[in-house]
């Protein structure tokens, strides 16, 4: 048996081909992306446990994520804030977290997204399973994990095919996600529609931009267009009473330790909005929240240059638009006295 | 650490660049090997090679006294306490949860209004393969079957040796530290096997179990509704495919692993979907369980030695027992007492009808055999009795009104997975892989091999665990 002759011929082999793969890729516009990903999350999560009373923390739902720039919050007010927002998510989990498991005093600005903010608090609805998941990764992660995500960062930065991200997206190259995409018969119902990456994680600490496709072509944001109609139909009704009072009763033991809790409302626009308005009728839900909580908070709409802020696929701002959104809500919190402005200059 | 992890990779390089380096000489070879496994365990949880070392020196100690002692009770004491050790770990860590809610249960069943506090326990990872390993030492010591380790050194790395620590192969210390009296050093061909065999490994666990079959299995087993017959066979399929490729690449990767340091570990699967019948299956499946299972707890119990009754209950008692080996749940002993209730139908039909097995009726027997399995993986993958009973009932009355939850694709891929992993263990079940690779040609290997190396990088495995783990 010559092995050595095996091994060289799988070496040449493998390596012509995941180059080949690696260059396929690149030609159908796919580019090396970071993974947001629990463990990405759970470093950033890590970083909590050092912050004084001039930082702030990011907590909400993807639109939280979009729409605050962190460069641009840092320009602003000088503080580069820390990002714990997850995708299709409750920020009830993570702010539990953060009061229960931290004595964290500083700013805690919370993304009222309706639609995920009223939803659930049962631990296995999606919207609540998914943030707590990561909260739980943060508390259970071996020495072993925290390594594997730091030398899997160079590649991630470096290859386009490593592109199998933690929400299994349609537009994944992974090998699981390719033959996702295989389908014949119609032996069950269509589920949800195609969810394609229409955001791209920019720097380490998750800053999150949208995608410039999503901005220029429109076929693209429609596809995300047609899942937000998707959850339209199928997400169940609101649970606003256990919601609220989940919320609440951290919002008072993080006021009583001396935590400086805001509340915003980020911008939508188009079917997600009008449905917004007639699924969470801003008196009853955005009203109550801010009358009950008693802090401070920026709902988009009671602002002149933000109220009429489009998203491209109804939900998200584009980077430009969420670099403006950013810096006039930074503007406005300091003038408000919401949070300090700790530039220097 | 995982086999299918960067952080292993790097470890593995560090590892294999100070062992063939020139800078140690062979105890400190030994040495290193040592901290490096300490080092592959603590990334886990650093508090819990404590366990390992109270494991280490409690066995050392037994082991040398019964060494020296002559007097059959003292000897008897220093086993009972090696025994009392590390089945107290087991008993604590794996068990404790599970005992704590059955005493509740038998007590509010008899009328006392009593809740006790879970308690949470951390399962040490690797527990009941690091425990029985070491046991085995310490009993084959009392029964002055093997000779004492030669330093302390030998067995701690006998006990801890990475790269079958937590998920086996359970090697006997005959077997095992004897390799470590003399200097090992891989030969060329020993090393690239074992990256051969370690690509096969990552290969079955990354591809095969985690993406083409994992997903179907924990949709239908996750499902809290009837199934549709046909979704509730393909889960089981799905699932029997996923726990083969599991454990068999854990193990297969150990092996290589251990290869590559010159290292021979024992195989621990033998081709198990093609086997003939079920005491052929327990001599092909988990090889290094079945068989401890068998020296230490069946032939102690009696064995075929006080007659047919008693011969049933030693197998019964033992798959039982088998069966709590792999988790704390009744799940688990139901899927014991299905293996032991096989057992003795086979030994029954060999004793009343029995048959030639021919290469004609040898496939069906095989496929009769492999069916009869996946009813009992049912229960093993089932979290709950519910979730088994209604799988169980979709399986054998095919509940065409059952709620469909598999798409078309998803029925035809693990069909032809599991299709093509029977047929393979069949043609193989009289060879080895070794056997095969020396007949094919360099090319046709190199090729494969490129082929496995490939999928691996594209599948991108996201580092999950090995379901053996929890065992």
């Amino acid at each position: 048996m010559n092995l050595k002759k095996s091994l060289i011929i799988a070496f040449v082999i493998s390596a012509i081909a995941i180059i080949a793969w690696e260059l396929f890729w690149r030609s159908q516009d796919y580019s090396p992306t970071i993974d947001d990903n629990k463990a990405l999350w759970s470093v950033q999560r890590d970083r909590v446990t050092d912050l004084t009373p001039n930082n702030v923390i990011l907590m909400g739902s993807s639109r939280t994520l979009f729409d605050i720039q962190l460069d641009n919050w840092e320009n602003e007010t000088g503080k580069r804030p820390i990002q714990l927002a997850n995708v299709g998510s409750s920020p009830l989990p993570i702010f539990h977290d953060i009061v229960e498991n931290t004595n964290y005093t500083g700013t805690a600005i919370v993304g009222v997204a309706p639609g995920l903010f009223f939803s659930t608090t049962f631990p296995k609805a999606e919207p609540w399973a998914w943030p707590q998941s990561r909260v739980d990764h943060y508390k259970a992660r071996t020495y072993a994990q925290r390594i594997n995500h730091q030398l899997s960062l160079p590649l991630q930065q470096s290859l386009a095919l490593m592109s199998a991200g933690e929400q299994e997206l349609d537009d994944n190259i992974d090998l699981k996600a390719l033959l996702k995409r295989i389908t014949f018969g119609n032996r069950i119902p269509e589920g949800m529609p195609p969810f394609y990456e229409f955001g791209e994680i920019t720097s380490l600490d998750r800053n999150l931009q949208m995608m410039e496709k999503t901005v220029k072509d429109t076929a693209f944001a429609n596809t995300i267009i047609e899942v937000w109609k998707f959850f339209g139909r199928v997400s169940p009704p609101p649970d606003k009473e256990a919601t609220m009072a989940f919320f609440l009763k951290d919002v008072e033991k993080f006021k009583a330790r001396g935590g400086n809790l805001i509340l915003i409302r980020c911008p939508s626009s188009g079917g997600v909005r009008a449905g917004e308005n007639q699924a969470f009728p801003r008196k009853d839900y955005w009203d109550q929240l801010v009358l009950q909580a008693n802090v401070k908070a920026y709902h988009f709409e009671d602002y002149e240059q933000l109220k009429n802020l489009k998203c491209p696929e109804w939900s998200h701002l584009s980077v430009n638009d969420a670099r403006f959104f950013t810096n006039e809500l930074a503007k406005i919190m300091i003038s408000d006295n919401a949070i300090t402005n700790l530039k220097t200059n | 650490m995982l086999f299918n992890s960067l952080s292993f990779v790097v470890f593995l390089v560090i590892v294999l660049v100070l062992y063939y380096s020139k800078l140690f000489n062979w105890t400190n070879k030994k040495r290193m090997l040592l901290l490096a496994s300490y080092v592959f365990y603590g990334l886990w949880n650093p508090p819990l090679v404590i366990l390992l070392w109270i494991s280490t020196v409690v066995d050392w100690t037994a082991g040398k006294r019964l060494a020296l002692e002559d007097n059959p009770q003292k000897r008897k004491l220093w086993l009972l306490l090696s025994m009392f050790v590390n089945l107290g770990f087991l008993a604590f860590f794996k068990y404790g949860d599970f005992l704590l809610e059955n005493f509740v249960s038998v007590v509010n069943s008899m009328g006392v209004d009593f809740q006790a506090m879970p308690m949470d326990i951390i399962l040490p990872m690797g527990i009941s393969f690091y425990t029985f390993q070491t046991m085995s030492y310490t009993i084959d010591m009392y029964n002055r079957k093997i000779e004492p380790a030669k330093t302390f050194l030998d067995f701690a790395l006998y006990v801890t040796f990475f790269p079958q620590l937590v998920a086996g192969p359970i090697v006997r210390a005959k077997d095992l530290i004897t390799q470590f009296y003399e200097e090992k050093r891989a030969t060329y061909n020993q090393f690239v096997w074992g990256i051969f065999l370690l690509t096969i490994g990552v290969f079955q666990k990354i591809v095969l179990a985690d993406t083409l079959l994992s997903g179907v299995a924990d949709d239908v087993f996750g499902s809290s509704k009837l199934l549709h017959g046909v979704d509730a066979w393909t889960g089981t399929l799905a699932f029997s495919g996923q726990i083969f490729f599991d454990f068999a690449g854990y193990s297969t990767c150990a092996i290589g692993i251990a290869l590559m340091l010159g290292i021979i570990l024992p195989d621990n699967f033998r081709y198990p979907y093609a086997s003939l019948g079920f005491s052929d299956l327990w001599g092909r499946w988990h090889i290094s369980l079945s068989t401890w299972l068998r020296d230490y707890l069946y032939i102690p119990l009696g064995g075929n030695r006080y007659g047919i009754t008693r011969m049933y209950v030693a197998l019964m008692l033992t798959m039982l027992l088998g069966g709590l080996w792999h988790g704390a749940a009744w799940t688990f002993m139901v899927w014991g007492g299905l293996h032991g209730t096989y057992l003795i139908l086979e030994k029954l039909q060999k004793r009343y009808v029995p048959f030639k097995i021919t290469k004609w009726n040898g496939i069906f027997l095989a496929f009769i055999t492999f069916s009869c399995v996946n009813i009992t993986w049912v229960f093993f993958r089932a979290r709950e009795f519910d979730t088994a009973w209604n799988m169980i009932k979709s399986m054998f009355y095919m509940q065409p009104g059952g709620e469909k939850i598999l798409d078309s694709f998803n029925i035809v891929k693990v069909c032809a997975v599991i299709g093509i992993l029977f047929m393979c263990h069949w043609i193989m079940r009289n060879t080895s892989m070794r056997e095969v690779s020396l007949k094919t040609t360099p090319w046709v290997l190199g090729v494969f091999w490129a082929i496995l190396f490939f999928l691996i990088v594209i599948a991108q495995g996201s580092g999950e665990q090995f379901i053996y783990f929890q065992f």
